[in-house]
C-alpha cells in the first residue's frame, strides 16, 4: 500500500520550472471532470424525454470537450512563450547581473519571511540567509539557481494565469453560447413545431420558481446551456 | 508529343509543388516569426519585471481559482451578454429570445463563479495544507533508518528539517501544491454536488431575482 502510494506520488512530481505546467494541468483534470459530471447530470436528467437526450447530451459533452481543448492549447503556448522568455532573459544576462538579480531576490525573500503575517521562525531566516547570501554578502550559487527557476516557474505561473482568466471568461462563454443557438436551431429544424409549441419548462429557474402552473415555454438558450452545465465546477 | 506532354505535366507538377512548398514554407515562417515576436515580447515584459515574476512562483491553485472566478464573474458575465446581442443581430432575431437568454446565463455564470469559489479556495487550500503536513512529516526522516518510501521522493537531498529548515519548506511546499491540488479536484467531485449545486442555485436565484425582477414579472403575465 504504501509502495502504491509513494510510487503514485512520485507521479506528481512537481519540478521547480513547470509550475504553470503543474496548474494547466490540474485545472483542466478539474474541468474534465466537471464537464463529465455535467454530462452524467444531463444524462440522467428526468424531466427530459430520451428522444431530445440522444441529441443534447452529445452536444453538451463535444462542447465540453472543445471548451476544454482550446483552454489547453492556447494556455500550453502562452506558459511555453513566457517560460522561453524567462529562458531567454537568463542566458543573455552576464554573470555579475545574474548575480545582483539573485541577490537582490534573496534579499526580497528574506525581507518577505521576516516580516509577513506568516512570519518564519528564526531558525528558519538564518537557515534562509545561510543558503541564499554567502560570507562576502554575495548571492550564493544556490541563489542563482533559486532565482533562476523561481523566474522560469513564475514565468509559468503568469502563463497559467493568463490562460485561465482567457480560457474561462472569453472562450468559454464564446463556444458555449454559439454552440447553444446553433442547437436551438437544430433542435427548432427537426421539430418545427417547437418554433411554435410550448417546449419543457423545467431548464428554466424563473418559470418552475414563479409559476409552477404554466408546464411548457419555447426551447430557448438557456435552457439548452442550464441542461449541459449543471452547476458542476470543480 | 508524348515526351512533349510528359514534359508539360512534369513541369506543371513541379511548379505546382514548388507553389505548395512556399506556402508551406511562408505559413511556418509566419508561425516562427508571430512565435519569435511572442517569446521576444515576453522577453523584455519579464527583464522589466523580474522580481514579481519570480515571485508569482510560490502561487498554487488557490491563487489560479481566485483569479479565474474573478474574472469569470466580470469578464464571463459580460462576455454572455456581448455574445448573446451578437448573435441576436446576425440572426435578425425579432423576438429577442437569444438576449434574453444570454441575460439569463450571464447571471447564472456569475452566481456559478462566486458560489464555486468559496468552496473551491476552503477545499484547495485545506488539501493542499494537509498534504504539505503529511508528505513534510514523512519527508523529515528521509536518511533516517526504517524512513518510508515517500520520504526518499518528497525530499531527496535529504535536507535536515531543522538546519536546512529553508530548502527542506521549498521542497515540501512545491510537493504539497502538486499532490494536495490533484487531492483536491478529487474531493471536490463530492463537495461539488454536496455544498456547490444548491449553494450555486441559491445564489442564482437570489440574484435572479435583483437582476431580472422585470423580466420576471413579464413572463408571469404572458402565462397568465
Amino acid at each position: 500500500m504504501a509502495l502504491n502510494l509513494a510510487s503514485l506520488i512520485k507521479k506528481f512530481n512537481p519540478e521547480p520550472e513547470k509550475a504553470g505546467k503543474i496548474l494547466l494541468m490540474l485545472n483542466a483534470a478539474g474541468m474534465v471532470f466537471a464537464a463529465a459530471s455535467n454530462t452524467v447530470a444531463a444524462a440522467k436528467d428526468k424531466n427530459t424525454s430520451a428522444e431530445d437526450k440522444k441529441f443534447l447530451v452529445p452536444a453538451g459533452a463535444v462542447t465540453g470537450i472543445a471548451n476544454i481543448g482550446l483552454y489547453y492549447l492556447f494556455t500550453d503556448k502562452v506558459i511555453k512563450g513566457l517560460e522561453n522568455g524567462a529562458e531567454n532573459y537568463i542566458k543573455n544576462m552576464n554573470k555579475e547581473k545574474l548575480s545582483d538579480k539573485a541577490l537582490e531576490y534573496a534579499n526580497n525573500s528574506i525581507k518577505k519571511a521576516s516580516k509577513s503575517l506568516f512570519k518564519k521562525s528564526d531558525e528558519y531566516i538564518s537557515s534562509m540567509k545561510a543558503t541564499l547570501i554567502d560570507n562576502g554578502g554575495k548571492a550564493t550559487q544556490k541563489a542563482k539557481e533559486i532565482f533562476a527557476h523561481d523566474l522560469k516557474g513564475g514565468a509559468g505561473v503568469l502563463g497559467a494565469f493568463i490562460g485561465a482568466v482567457v480560457g474561462c471568461s472569453v472562450l468559454t462563454p464564446i463556444i458555449r453560447d454559439v454552440s447553444a443557438y446553433f442547437v436551438q436551431k437544430k433542435m427548432e429544424k427537426n421539430n418545427p413545431e417547437l418554433q411554435t409549441k410550448q417546449y419543457r419548462p423545467y431548464f428554466d429557474p424563473i418559470h418552475i420558481r414563479k409559476n409552477a402552473k404554466h408546464k411548457y415555454q419555447p426551447l430557448s438558450m438557456k435552457s439548452y446551456m442550464a441542461f449541459t452545465n449543471k452547476g458542476m465546477k470543480v | 508529343m508524348f515526351f512533349f506532354t510528359l514534359f508539360v505535366i512534369n513541369v506543371l507538377d513541379k511548379s505546382e509543388f514548388m507553389k505548395i512548398n512556399s506556402i508551406q514554407q511562408q505559413t511556418q515562417n509566419r508561425n516562427q516569426n508571430f512565435k519569435g515576436s511572442f517569446v521576444n515580447s515576453a522577453t523584455n515584459f519579464i527583464a522589466k519585471h523580474p522580481m514579481a515574476i519570480a515571485g508569482l512562483a510560490g502561487f498554487s491553485v488557490v491563487a489560479q481559482k481566485v483569479v479565474m472566478s474573478g474574472s469569470e464573474a466580470t469578464i464571463g458575465a459580460a462576455m454572455d451578454m456581448a455574445v448573446g446581442n451578437t448573435i441576436a443581430k446576425a440572426a435578425n432575431e425579432k423576438d429577442g429570445r437569444t438576449k434574453e437568454s444570454s441575460k439569463v446565463q450571464a447571471v447564472r455564470t456569475a452566481a456559478q463563479s462566486i458560489g464555486g469559489t468559496a468552496t473551491g479556495v476552503v477545499v484547495r487550500m485545506g488539501c493542499i495544507l494537509a498534504a504539505s503536513a503529511l508528505l513534510g512529516a514523512a519527508g523529515a526522516k528521509a536518511g533516517e533508518k526504517g524512513a518510508s518510501k515517500i520520504a526518499s521522493i518528497v525530499n531527496p537531498e535529504k535536507y535536515n528539517s531543522k538546519k536546512d529548515a529553508y530548502l527542506f519548506d521549498r521542497e515540501i511546499k512545491r510537493w504539497g501544491k502538486s499532490v494536495g491540488g490533484a487531492a483536491a479536484i478529487c474531493v471536490m467531485m463530492v463537495t461539488n454536488f454536496l455544498l456547490d449545486v444548491p449553494f450555486v442555485n441559491f445564489l442564482n436565484k437570489k440574484m435572479s431575482d435583483k437582476l431580472l425582477k422585470n423580466k420576471i414579472n413579464q413572463n408571469v403575465k404572458e402565462a397568465k
